[in-house]
């Protein structure tokens, strides 16, 4: 998957809930958020960027995604 | 003439809820206080002559043929202007009577020409009929007077004569043009014998202000006004009801048709009185322009190819759906089952769309299946479900009849769903008051005894900014409904929702910078919003279409919320879906996290039951979306796409990204009506039926369930979902359905909210709002009447984020599109029919002070470039859009609106930010060599089609 | 001493050169230099007399008349100046058995006073009957005007007091008083002669039925014909205005009330309230269907005052002096005065305003003089082109609202054109379908198609083709132009058609080329 767009989106599900959840909440909204309505492969493509250094994403969309089950390879 | 076989009752329904009881022709009737003596006649069962009323139109007392005689009352009363009065008796019929109305009639037909015979309307006229009723055969007065003779025919309109010879002056064209359609184009010029409608300033149809919606010509009781293919096709003899396959209003429509040596051929579509979402009105689009269904360019036979640069080869549906179903399990057995998808349309049958999304989870066994409302209406799924419980608009849209105070936000009624349009202006003009928030002046700002009480002209992609700041006023000022918050919400999502809204950063006067809004007149429209006993909102793809459109779509319902104003009929918030089924597509669970009815693929006990019905284990994580689908294509892991009607070349943003996704797919399927510009890249091309080939529902905007029923024989021989059907038992799962009811059937089964959907209901009813279950049997007009859906409301905090895409030294403008009444999205229909003649090519709409710094003069080639691509569109100087603003539609695919639109797209559902892009706009003095370039980077493998065969 | 002379402004004195007058009387002066003062004023409705020169003396006004260029300088002698012999002299003219006979209440300063002098005009008399209105409460003024038996004076006679009374009663706002001031009915000219000769005693009427009903905001609705009416209600309006009298906080009483002259554009049927009230709006004159009734959904839907002119310039009078003082004149049902307007071949055509209860014949020899032509009057139309035509045995019908209609007329507007006996009566009767052809709005069928054809039948009458079937269907069109039109225009357009053949049939027999 194309990782600029998927460290684009991911933050930008995180800046909604960095304002709409709290500080403690958040991080797991965001996860739930990546978890309802993407696709596993996308989500392991997040998910290794993150393990490499996860360079461009905020640090709530980084603790969100360290926060998700890496999905089986399909 | 209406609809061939309709009862006209004379004058429209009183809505009174006390009753009257009356003698007409000494037969006793009950009706509701305020109807006219001329409808309770026909509650009685009781014809009365008449021409000039119709129960559409307000009574106008003119003809002088319902005349009656009112016991204890002196003279003749016109009946169809006199109402019932408890006790009245009424005779309809005495010599005297008749005496007068052959008296009147005799004049009539001393002005009208007697070549009946040989009259479009013979048969069907309501003059010719009237005189056989009043028995009048002959004038007394000759045929040597002053005549209306020899006048010439207005034939400018493409789809209806106007013959002024056989106008009787009755003006029910000029008051449908007045009260239904609201254009007020129409007048009647001159005065006495000499009367005569006039359109605009004595101008042809054409020039005139006329919007060819054809109320007129459903209203005249003779030939004057009448469609072009009367006098062509010949008179239809027998219609179907059906349901029109344009905008998300969803207008019911008698197809009428004429059996002949070819086969049936649909003449006339007469919109249908009886239709709940248009009450007999209808649109230039679906009134007239069903002529593409027959276009010659419509492929009828499957075809496929190796390779895009192949030339098509015409093969059977055996051959093409074997061959597809064979490539698919090919690329599933070296890529994975998770290589393929498809894609299903908002303008297909909710029943063909349930088909596709079966297919894709039972017979592809995954979940990589989406919808073009994905890049339409996906946030208002995401928005109202999130704040409200329930993915869909919560009212009818007889419900504005009842709103106070209207905000339309982000749509344009009068183009884009016009039928609609007309009902909110009637209710404008009856005073209700109107708030527009929108970056044009989009035609509900000023329009004829219309004009919006505060046009909130806002920078495109700060509309989260702005509804903030309406809310923060609302909250700040102690304008909120405390006690239905306390009673309906969450208290503590208001608390810090409130909390957050009070912020002096979410005022009008902070945020007046971003979204360019005097805040005193945000003010002033918070205020009158919220302070209205009703208050209704309507939004479109202005709302959705952004970076944060699923963020507006919660700051409008905590709007909605916070002030009281959702659960009753004259309140809520109403999205206006683009297309005919966008929330049928919805509904029917064609988005890849979610079954239909949305919920969720992970819910286990949700799958079971899908499971056991479909006999077939179902994946339990969300697939791909549309934009994702590109991005995987592009990374080697999806390969094969089967994409039920819909372009995603021409209307998906990013034209140059789409482009390149599609060619790097190894088997992609189209199925469609036309050769459109997705089917460039197809290696299979399926054709397609139009909506007057097949049966099924769709449903509108205000979740209306309606009927579409087969007119004509399938052109290509199957209807789509039958193509559906076969497609997935060559991929080895059975499917077997006779009719689409019995997809229906299994809907209901699966579906709660559709449990007590049939097609025999829908008979029966006309149509259903769903949900209609056991609790709701006949369905449900307005949602959460006494608790939201989710139970308790929920405010979201909506923080107003500015979008990536910026304007800058390079790119100083800001360009944002739009739709306009002639033509229909991506314009594959539309574009195939006379439409043309009033919008045949798109044109970029710029600011008389931003072209005249650039040098651009009206109709002037300009290029257009974004960070995405460029294009090139005749300029029109016009103030309707601000400065630093350019706007255009994307009807026309030589426009390429879309190479310019970039891959941004709404933060929850990808929805893409159409609505926002930085652009440059220049003079070209060669637009073609601009053209080819653009037309190059898009097309890099453009194979001609070839005829084989 | 300063002689004050009075020349009439208005407008039938000025076609009959009262302008020129005025200049040479100018010229005269400031040759001879003369202390004189020239007002100009209403006319007196003597018309046959215009220009009416009058002379200020201590005994009263003496006229002279008419006054012609060429006779000003014999005029302005010392002689006429004190009111002396000269061949045009009338004498005093209050004394002029014309004017001295009349009982004049509405007409009252018209042909007194400077139409825009607000000074002159409460002088006599002006401005007393708001003054007690304001004194009252809208209920009680009401009920004055009820009490007076002041009715419609356009023509359809509802009382008044009873319209107002719906108005008052309506919970809706704004409400409007609208004045129909389209007087199109032919011969008739007395709201043009209020208008130029009084316009402070319609806008005073007017404010009063504002300040009755609640309405804040009024109307006058006046021909284009007549530019000379409306340039001085425009004038008088602003003075109006400019002393208190309009405007918000009328008198200190806090009542606001905005007045304004809107122009017809030469439609008859504005003339007929509903039509009246489409044009206001801005929208083509056409009758609106009733119920509802102006008085409940009139100008942009609210309640709505309509009354003619002489109707609200009545009012004032009313008010000052009280409801029986009005109503003590008249009889029956017809209570007060009428201001009759003589025209057609009439040796002394002009304006009379007498209380209901006169004969036809004392109007037309009594005051008309017989015919100007000197040959017998045949026939007379009474109120307007729409109204009956009436043989000689009917000189004798007392002029009240309900007497004329016993005898199949109206007395309308108080329009009476005489004709002498070269008349062809069959010619008028097709002269009543052709104006109703002319001026139908077209709306409803009987009276669109029905008045050309009814020409069409009337001319295959005179020329004697079918002629007993034509007049049948002649007979047959009017029943249906009388049962089924819509308004008046064309449901009264039989009217003179069937009187015309009811009493004159020998016309219809005659056959013309």
């Amino acid at each position: 998957m194309h990782i600029d767009h998927l460290v684009k989106m991911t933050n930008e599900i995180a800046t909604f809930f960095a304002s709409e959840s709290t500080p403690a909440d958040a991080p797991r909204e965001v996860a739930t958020h990546l978890t309802k309505y993407w696709d596993p492969r996308m989500r392991r493509g997040i998910i290794l960027h993150a393990e490499q250094g996860g360079a461009g994403l905020s640090d709530l969309a980084s603790s969100a995604v360290k926060l998700l089950v890496m999905p089986t390879p399909r | 003439m209406y609809a061939i076989g309709y009862h006209d009752a004379g004058t429209p329904a009183s809505v009174s809820t006390k009753s009257v009881r009356v003698e007409i022709d000494g037969q006793s009737v009950q009706v509701p206080e305020g109807t006219s003596i001329l409808r309770a006649a026909t509650a009685a069962g009781v014809s009365v002559p008449k021409l000039c009323a119709t129960d559409t139109l307000k009574s106008f007392g003119s003809c002088r043929l319902c005349l009656v005689e009112i016991e204890g009352r002196k003279g003749y009363p016109a009946s169809c202007t006199t109402q019932v009065a408890d006790g009245m008796k009424i005779r309809t019929q005495s010599p005297k009577l008749s005496g007068l109305r052959h008296g009147v009639m005799e004049l009539y037909i001393s002005d009208h020409p007697l070549d009946c015979v040989t009259c479009p309307a013979n048969g069907h006229c309501e003059l010719q009929n009237m005189a056989e009723v009043c028995g009048v055969t002959e004038t007394r007065y000759g045929l040597a007077g002053v005549k209306h003779a020899g006048l010439e025919k207005d034939q400018t309109n493409p789809y209806f004569v106007f013959d002024p010879n056989m106008c009787i002056a009755c003006s029910r064209c000029v008051r449908a043009c007045d009260e239904t359609q609201g254009t007020l184009a129409l007048t009647m010029a001159g005065r006495g014998f000499e009367s005569q409608i006039s359109a605009s300033q004595g101008q042809d149809f054409i020039d005139s202000e006329c919007v060819s919606c054809g109320a007129c010509v459903e209203a005249c009781p003779t030939a004057a006004l009448s469609e072009t293919t009367l006098a062509t096709q010949g008179q239809p003899t027998r219609s179907v009801t059906t349901t029109c396959a344009y905008c998300g209003v969803g207008c019911s429509f008698k197809a009428e048709i004429k059996d002949g040596p070819q086969g049936a051929e649909v003449v006339r579509m007469a919109p249908n009185r009886d239709g709940h979402a248009n009450h007999g009105h209808a649109c230039v689009k679906g009134r007239f322009a069903f002529g593409y269904a027959t276009h010659p360019d419509r492929v009828t036979r499957p075809m496929i190819r190796k390779r895009i640069s192949d030339p098509w080869r015409e093969v059977s549906w055996d051959e093409a759906i074997g061959y597809a179903a064979q490539e698919f399990k090919r690329i599933q057995a070296e890529h994975g089952k998770y290589s393929v998808g498809g894609i299903t349309s908002s303008r297909c049958t909710n029943e063909e769309t349930f088909l596709v999304q079966k297919l894709v989870r039972a017979a592809f066994a995954n979940n990589n299946v989406d919808t073009c409302a994905r890049v339409c209406h996906s946030p208002t799924g995401y928005g109202l479900k999130h704040t409200l419980g329930e993915s869909a608009g919560t009212q009818e849209f007889d419900s504005v009849m009842q709103a106070d105070v209207i905000m339309v936000i982000g749509a344009n009624p009068t183009e884009g769903h016009p039928v609609f349009a007309s009902q909110m202006k009637r209710r404008l003009r009856q005073g209700a008051k109107l708030i527009v928030l929108d970056p044009r002046a989009i035609g509900l700002v000023k329009a004829p005894h219309i004009e919006a009480d505060y046009h909130l002209q806002l920078r495109p992609g700060t509309n989260v900014a702005l509804i903030n700041a309406l809310a923060h006023v609302v909250v700040t000022e102690g304008l909120t409904r405390d006690d239905y918050i306390t009673e309906r919400c969450e208290a503590a999502s208001y608390a810090k929702w409130q909390h957050f809204i009070a912020d002096p950063g979410n005022s009008p006067e902070q945020t007046a910078a971003a979204t360019g809004v005097p805040a005193a007149l945000v003010r002033a429209a918070a205020r009158l919003y919220a302070g209205a006993n009703n208050a209704a909102i309507y939004y479109g793809l202005g709302v959705t279409e952004h970076s944060q459109g699923s963020t507006m779509v919660m700051g409008i319902a905590n709007l909605a919320m916070a002030t009281g104003n959702l659960g009753r009929a004259g309140v809520g918030v109403s999205p206006l879906r683009g297309q005919n089924n966008v929330q049928g597509a919805c509904d029917m669970g064609s988005f890849p996290h979610e079954f239909s009815g949305y919920r969720h693929v992970s819910d286990t006990t949700v799958r079971g039951l899908f499971e056991s019905a479909w006999q077939v284990p179902l994946e339990s994580e969300p697939g791909l979306r549309i934009p994702n689908m590109f991005d995987a294509a592009l990374d080697g892991s999806f390969r094969g796409m089967y994409i039920q009607g819909e372009d995603l070349a021409q209307s998906d943003p990013n034209t140059n990204h789409v482009v390149a996704a599609l060619t790097a797919l190894e088997c992609l399927v189209v199925q469609d009506l036309f050769l459109n510009e997705t089917a460039k890249y197809a290696h299979v091309f399926l054709p397609g039926s139009s909506f007057l080939e097949k049966d099924g529902t769709y449903t509108n905007a205000e979740r209306r369930i309606s009927r579409v029923r087969k007119a004509i024989e399938p052109l290509a021989g199957l209807q789509d979902w039958e193509v559906t059907m076969r497609l997935s038992r060559a991929l080895g799962y059975e499917m077997n359905y006779r009719h689409p009811s019995e997809i229906m059937d299994e809907i209901a089964r699966l579906t709660p909210t559709f449990t007590g959907v049939s097609y025999e209901k829908l008979d029966r009813l006309g149509s259903i709002q769903w949900p209609c279950n056991d609790t709701a049997p006949e369905g449900t007009p307005t949602m959460h009447v006494s608790q939201f859906v989710r139970g308790k409301g929920k405010f979201y905090v909506t923080e107003y984020v500015p979008t990536d895409e910026r304007t800058s030294s390079r790119y100083p403008l800001i360009l944002t599109t739009g739709r306009v009444l002639s033509q229909y999205n991506v314009g594959a229909q539309t574009r195939r029919t006379a439409n043309n003649r009033w919008h045949d090519e798109d044109r970029l709409e710029i600011h008389p002070d931003d072209a005249e710094s650039r040098g651009i003069r009206e109709g002037d080639w300009t290029g257009i470039s974004s960070r995405a691509g460029d294009t090139v569109m005749r300029a029109t100087l016009t103030e309707r859009v601000q400065p630093g603003v350019v706007y255009t539609t994307f009807h026309f695919p030589e426009s390429g609106a879309n190479v310019v639109t970039t891959d941004n797209s709404d933060w929850a559902t990808n929805c893409p930010e159409y609505k926002v892009t930085a652009v440059q706009v220049a003079r070209v003095s060669q637009p073609e060599t601009w053209r080819a370039r653009s037309i190059a980077a898009r097309q890099r493998p453009r194979p001609r089609v070839t005829e084989t065969q | 001493m300063t002689v004050r002379l009075y020349l009439p402004r208005d407008a039938a004195a000025r076609s009959m050169g009262a302008d020129r007058v005025a200049r040479a009387i100018d010229e005269t002066v400031h040759a001879r230099k003369l202390d004189l003062q020239l007002v100009r004023t209403g006319s007196r409705g003597l018309l046959w007399l215009e220009p009416l020169l009058e002379v200020e003396t201590p005994r009263g006004r003496v006229g002279y008349g008419p006054v012609t260029i060429e006779s000003v300088a014999s005029l302005l002698t010392d002689v006429v100046l004190k009111g002396g012999a000269h061949p045009l002299c009338i004498g005093l003219i209050e004394q002029h058995p014309y004017l001295a006979s009349q009982q004049r209440l509405t007409f009252a300063r018209v042909g007194v006073i400077d139409p825009l002098s607000l000074q002159q005009y409460q002088t006599h008399g002006g401005y007393q009957g708001l003054q007690q209105a304001l004194r009252l409460s809208p209920a009680d003024i009401v009920q004055a005007v009820t009490d007076s038996g002041l009715r419609g004076r356009g023509g359809a006679a509802f009382p008044t007091g009873v319209k107002w009374k719906t108005v008052l009663d309506q919970i809706a706002t704004p409400k409007y008083i609208t004045c129909n001031a389209d007087e199109g009915d032919s011969g008739t000219f007395a709201d043009r002669m209020l208008m130029e000769g009084d316009p402070l005693c319609l806008i005073e009427g007017m404010t009063i039925a504002a300040i009755a009903v609640g309405a804040t905001q009024g109307y006058i609705y006046v021909r284009i014909e007549y530019p000379d009416a409306i340039r001085t209600l425009r004038e008088a309006i602003s003075i109006a205005r400019a002393a208190g009298f309009l405007g918000p906080n009328i008198q200190g009483s806090g009542k606001t009330f905005e007045l304004e002259v809107r122009c017809g554009a030469g439609a008859y049927i504005c003339g007929e309230e509903t039509s009246m009230l489409e044009s206001l709006e801005g929208k083509r004159g056409e009758v609106r269907v009733r119920p509802p009734l102006p008085a409940v959904e009139g100008l942009f839907g609210k309640p709505t005052v309509v009354n003619n002119v002489i109707s609200l310039a009545s009012v004032p009078v009313i008010l000052a002096r009280g409801a029986a003082h009005y109503r003590d004149y008249g009889l029956g049902r017809s209570r007060g005065t009428l201001p009759f307007q003589l025209a057609g071949n009439i040796r002394h055509g002009g304006l009379v305003e007498r209380a209901f209860g006169l004969t036809l014949r004392e109007l037309l020899y009594d005051y008309g003089g017989g015919s100007a032509s000197g040959r017998p009057i045949r026939a007379v139309q009474v109120g307007g082109p729409l109204g009956a035509y009436f043989p000689e045995s009917l000189f004798d019908t007392v002029v009240d609202y309900e007497a004329f209609a016993g005898v199949g007329g109206m007395l309308g507007h108080g329009g009476i054109v005489a004709f002498d006996d070269t008349v062809d009566l069959a010619q008028m009767a097709r002269y009543a379908l052709e104006f109703c052809a002319i001026e139908s709005c077209g709306k409803c069928t009987p009276c669109r198609i029905g008045s050309t054809r009814g020409t069409e039948v009337i001319d295959r009458i005179m020329r004697n083709e079918n002629r007993e079937q034509n007049l049948v269907l002649l007979q047959d069109l009017c029943e249906t132009m009388l049962q089924g039109s819509l308004c008046g225009l064309g449901g009264m357009t039989p009217i003179p058609v069937q009187s015309a053949l009811q009493h004159f049939p020998e016309d219809f027999m005659r056959t013309r080329s």
